[in-house]
């Protein structure tokens, strides 16, 4: 398994009549949605320790997906290949392909840049850039060229209005987001990834660093985006993936062991590796 | 241990703080009566500064009379002034010697802009040559008569420097666009003609100045005062000489006070006089000051960008390491070593091709090729760039890696995230590197006496003329004008309190840089702080 | 997959407390089982003594219910179960009131036993009447037993019972009817018996019930409202799995 493998393009073998396709899981039914993104045998390396192992999933438009798994598992490490984040640290090769719809993303002609920009990520601990709220908000559009106060004054109300955060912090917008509660701020790094208004909103354990009543409030406005946005959300909480996701993946050391409907995996698991994990059981 | 560094440093400060201010306090002025080795009296008219103990032998030793049976005498200093009367205007007096002290009300001390302090008395002021007050009335006459030789004195001065100085840069110019022109093969008749108009002009301009200057150097000339010692000695001196008379005897508290200021402020605010010894420093604190923030401009970006190379772009392995060490080891290279680097570098190699590029019609009168406060600067800028590499570097490692991962989650570029985040949250840690830097370089003296810095600058680096700021020129330093007035000055007793004066008010002068870097960081800091607990 | 080995919990107390959740049902069951082996001996010997015992012990039956579910509501608050866990508690809480249902309708027989041996002594017609009451007590003896075992297998074998008991009941109640057609008078006696059998046959439903929240915990299959058919094609399924 630490060989790398050849890269194989998505779809291209018959699910059935494959038996050595061992951990393939069965294709999930997601009720007519389209597929937004693709995971397509995907290994990841950290140097020699391999933390993804063939990695095949497919993740629906506009629903929440939610990757749960102990720590350690690759549940971080493969949300960070969805927006190239792993690119930032040394040492890691990626074999296989991730689909945003029918673009390969690791692509040597892929802009990372306009990537991310496509795909966004809101972090564990709230980061708000030591600006104003109004800035922090603005920041992805300024990065884009867009100077026009009207066109900024107009998006940054949008994307706080969109993160529930705006009747909070409407008369202090300029005053420094570090002002802010944790999560506050936590909604406020929702808004500014938002403004830029990304297909993708990718969340990287976002209420694990917040108080229940925050906890909620993000919970609530996950609820809210996934009109618009595809969510893929990784937590150490079950009972958080319980109650904002659609559909869960659960993976432990690196395999993606089974991914399905958040109901059936909750209560009628089919790996006895998931019900041990979601029972709290020793594997 | 931090008590005793305490008591130390605020024990030296009060040594220095002691003896350099009292030097600017009128002091009693005293008739002193002593009694030669050969039976006559004589006597001395000035102020003690200065008392001693010494054994009884020493002063024996010297061929001077000491009563049998004593054997520590108390010696004063007591400067008396009129080295052109006396020879010598400092003179130690053995207390066994004197016979009587007392206190003359009427005992005049002037300031001379030549030979020192005058201490005697004041017999009548003349205008051309006539008396025109004696008795009382004189001490009020004098005083208004040196008011208005001070008002002519501006007039002579703006004179000088202003529109004089003007007309002979433009000469310099005009010479040296001639030289070049001829250097160049262009002998365009015309310009040449035009280049001729031109010098015409500025010389009738400047003999006009001339005329005007003349006129009121004899106006000024006009006054003259007549003194006697207190040996009895009359003396006619000139008001356009003097520059300041005073009875210290006959001040209360509130005049000694008023006198004080005008002192001290004369020690900040004006040149120097007589080799250093008189007057004040303000060419060598506007040195000093400039020089520090040229350095500080050179080393900044220079050390800012270093940082960011070896930090965020260059590949962390073994050159990285060893560039980081280099410039660790940088640190602790003598100062003395990086002045001969600047002067084999900057100033023999850069600034002699600068001159033959650039300048070649000023050749052989080097512009660029001579120490001057750029290339001091630029020695300064290398010798604190480790600090400011090494801080800048600390700054960027502590913001956190989230800060940086959500901007590029924005699609924001390493360049812009650089820019746009991580660097205005580094700034703080800048600036306790440029605060560190400018700590050390403010202090140096010994790469600078290589590279620039002069016992007396003809001109400020910075005046009227364009390009207004003079890089090239030679500046002043108080670190070496406290080496120069100390151990370089002719009279070594009037230099000394000066020493003292110039120490405090480099040590001044350094806190306030730092106090004011160091209030910028902690706003800067405080506006980022949330971000990097 | 006949019975199933459950790995320990992180929390020893979660493990405690769903082992003395199971405990408690089963001895609720067994307090149940015991009152109708008191009753169908009340019933056939005319034991009067043991007919008063039925009728009057119910109250530990329900006491027993509302501590279970006192104790499966703590459950789902402080440990927040999911997959077999949820079920679990879920088929316990169902099965208890099943129970408790089955305890009220050992209490009517118990009464009605009461009532008959105090007034006449056994009819011939008993014979039909205890041999459906052995029925039902196997049934809930059997699915006791596969809660215990956690035996889907099992629970299946007593649900395929259900139809059994109600052809039993048919018969039974056809041969009641004619005793009343035949001999006016006895009516009164009759409808008692009718009443038993009535509350024999709501007891084999309730075993049906428990069977299948069996079904449920073990397989996550809810089989409720299905054809026999087709549980025993999804149990052949999953037991294939």
């Amino acid at each position: 398994m630490s060989e790398p493998q050849e890269k194989v393009l998505p779809m291209s073998e018959p699910l059935e009549n494959e038996p050595l396709a061992t951990d393939a899981p069965a294709p999930v039914d997601f009720g007519g949605r389209d597929v937004c993104l693709t995971v397509a045998d995907l290994d990841l390396f950290y140097s020699e320790k391999q933390a993804l192992n063939g990695v095949n999933m497919s993740i629906p438009e506009k629903m929440v997906t939610a990757f749960i798994g102990p720590s350690g598992c690759g549940k971080s490490t493969l949300l960070r290949c969805f927006n190239r984040m792993n690119d930032l640290i040394d040492g890691v090769t990626i074999n296989g392909s991730i689909y945003l719809h029918d673009e390969d993303i690791y692509d040597r002609e892929v802009n990372v840049a306009n990537l991310r920009r496509r795909i966004g990520m809101v972090f564990q601990k709230p980061n708000p850039f030591p600006k104003s709220i109004y800035e922090n908000v603005a920041y992805g559009l300024r990065i884009q060229g867009i100077k026009n106060r009207r066109v900024l004054d107009t998006a940054v109300e949008r994307s706080l209005r969109a993160a529930a955060l705006w009747d909070e912090v409407k008369d202090r917008i300029h005053e420094s987001a570090l002002s802010l509660s944790g999560g506050q701020q936590q909604r406020l790094v929702i808004a500014r990834a938002i403004a830029i208004e990304p297909e993708v909103l990718l969340l990287d354990e976002p209420a694990s660093a917040l108080d229940p009543i925050s906890t909620l409030k993000i919970e609530e406005l996950i609820y809210e985006l996934k009109q618009d946005y595809t969510i893929v959300i990784v937590t150490h909480n079950m009972q958080q993936a319980t109650r904002v996701s659609d559909y869960t993946a659960f993976m432990y050391l690196g395999d993606l062991i089974e991914f399905g409907d958040t109901n059936k995996i909750f209560t009628n698991p089919d790996k006895k590796q998931t019900e041990d994990y979601i029972t709290g059981r020793y594997g | 241990m931090v008590s005793l560094n305490l008591v130390m440093v605020f024990g030296l400060l009060l040594l220095i703080a002691v003896r350099g201010l009292g030097h600017f306090w009128p002091a009693t002025v005293q008739s002193i009566e002593l009694a030669e080795s050969d039976g006559t009296v004589s006597t001395l008219l000035g102020s003690i500064v200065d008392e001693e103990k010494v054994s009884a032998a020493r002063v024996r030793g010297r061929g001077d009379y000491v009563p049998e049976g004593v054997e520590i005498i108390t010696r004063y200093l007591v400067k008396s002034g009129n080295r052109d009367i006396a020879g010598a205007d400092f003179s130690w007096v053995n207390e066994t010697d004197i016979k009587s002290r007392s206190i003359p009300l009427d005992a005049v001390v002037i300031e001379r802009d030549e030979w020192g302090n005058f201490y005697g008395f004041l017999t009548e002021v003349k205008h051309s040559g006539n008396v025109v007050a004696a008795g009382d009335a004189t001490w009020g006459e004098l005083q208004k008569s040196i008011a208005r030789k001070t008002e002519l004195e501006t007039q002579i001065h703006r004179i000088e420097k202003k529109e004089i100085g003007k007309i002979n840069y433009a000469m310099e110019r005009l010479r040296l666009r001639e030289k070049a022109l001829q250097l160049g093969g262009k002998n365009d008749p015309e310009v040449f003609q035009r280049l001729g108009r031109d010098r015409v002009e500025l010389n009738s301009r400047y003999n006009e100045f001339n005329d005007e200057l003349a006129n009121l150097y004899a106006k000024a000339g006009r006054d003259s005062i007549t003194v006697t010692t207190v040996t009895g000695q009359t003396v006619e001196l000139p008001v356009a000489k003097l520059v300041r008379a005073f009875r210290p005897n006959k001040m209360d508290l509130g005049d000694k006070i008023l006198h004080y200021g005008a002192k001290v402020w004369e020690f900040i605010s004006e040149e120097p006089r007589e080799a250093n010894t008189e007057g004040g420093v303000f060419p060598a604190i506007f040195g000093t000051v400039l020089l520090v923030i040229l350095m500080s401009v050179f080393v900044t970006p220079f050390g800012v960008i270093a940082a960011i190379y070896l930090r965020e772009y260059a590949h962390q392995g073994l050159l990285t390491r060893t560039i980081r060490i280099a410039v660790n080891n940088l640190a602790g290279v003598p100062s003395i070593v990086y002045g001969v680097f600047g002067l084999g570098f900057f100033v023999y190699f850069l600034g002699g091709n600068i001159d033959q590029i650039f300048f070649p019609e000023a050749l052989p009168a080097p512009t660029f090729g001579t120490p001057g406060i750029l290339w001091s600067a630029l020695t300064l800028a290398i010798l604190t760039v480790p600090v400011v590499i090494v801080s800048t570097e600390e700054g960027l490692t502590r913001i956190p890696r989230a800060i940086r991962e959500g901007s590029l989650a924005l699609g924001a570029t390493k360049a812009e995230t650089l820019w746009r985040t991580v660097l205005p949250m580094a700034t703080p840690a800048m600036m306790t590197g440029l605060i560190l830097s400018i700590a050390r370089a403010a202090g140096e003296v010994a790469p600078l006496m290589m590279v620039g810095v002069v016992k007396l600058a003809p001109s400020l680096p910075l005046d009227g003329n364009f390009p207004f700021l003079h890089v090239d020129r030679k500046f002043m330093h108080l670190g070496f004008h406290i080496y120069d007035v100390g151990f370089q000055s002719p009279n070594v007793e009037a230099a000394r309190p000066l020493v003292y004066a110039t120490a405090l008010l480099l040590v001044i002068l350094i806190v306030t840089l730092n106090i004011a870097a160091i209030r910028i960081r902690n706003q800067l800091r405080e506006k980022y702080n949330a971000a990097e607990s | 997959m006949a019975s199933r080995q459950i790995p320990v919990h992180i929390s020893q107390q979660f493990d405690n407390e769903l082992n003395d959740l199971r405990a408690k049902v089963l001895a609720m069951g067994g307090l149940v089982e015991d009152h109708l082996t008191r009753a169908l001996s009340a019933l056939g010997n005319s034991d009067s003594e043991a007919a008063e015992y039925v009728a009057t012990n119910d109250y530990k039956v329900n006491a027993l219910e509302v501590e279970i579910d006192e104790e499966c509501t703590r459950i789902l608050l402080r440990r927040q179960p999911a997959a077999g866990d949820l079920r679990l508690v879920l088929a316990v809480s169902k099965t208890i009131t099943d129970l408790e249902r089955i305890g009220d309708e050992v209490e009517k027989v118990g009464r009605m036993a009461l009532e008959l041996t105090t007034s006449e002594s056994p009819k011939s017609y008993y014979v039909g009447i205890l041999s459906m009451g052995n029925h039902v007590k196997r049934m809930l003896h059997e699915v006791l037993d596969a809660f215990a075992r956690m035996d889907s297998q099992a629970a299946f074998h007593v649900a395929k019972q259900d139809p059994e008991v109600d052809e039993e009941n048919n018969a039974i109640m056809r041969q009641l009817i004619t005793y009343m057609m035949e001999d006016p008078r006895s009516i009164s006696q009759v409808l008692n018996a009718v009443l038993a059998v009535r509350a024999f046959e709501r007891i084999g439903d309730h075993a049906n019930n428990i069977g299948e929240y069996i079904i449920y915990f073990v397989e996550g299959k809810d089989v409720r409202h299905t054809s026999l058919e087709d549980i025993e094609q999804e149990l052949k399924l999953s037991s294939k799995n």
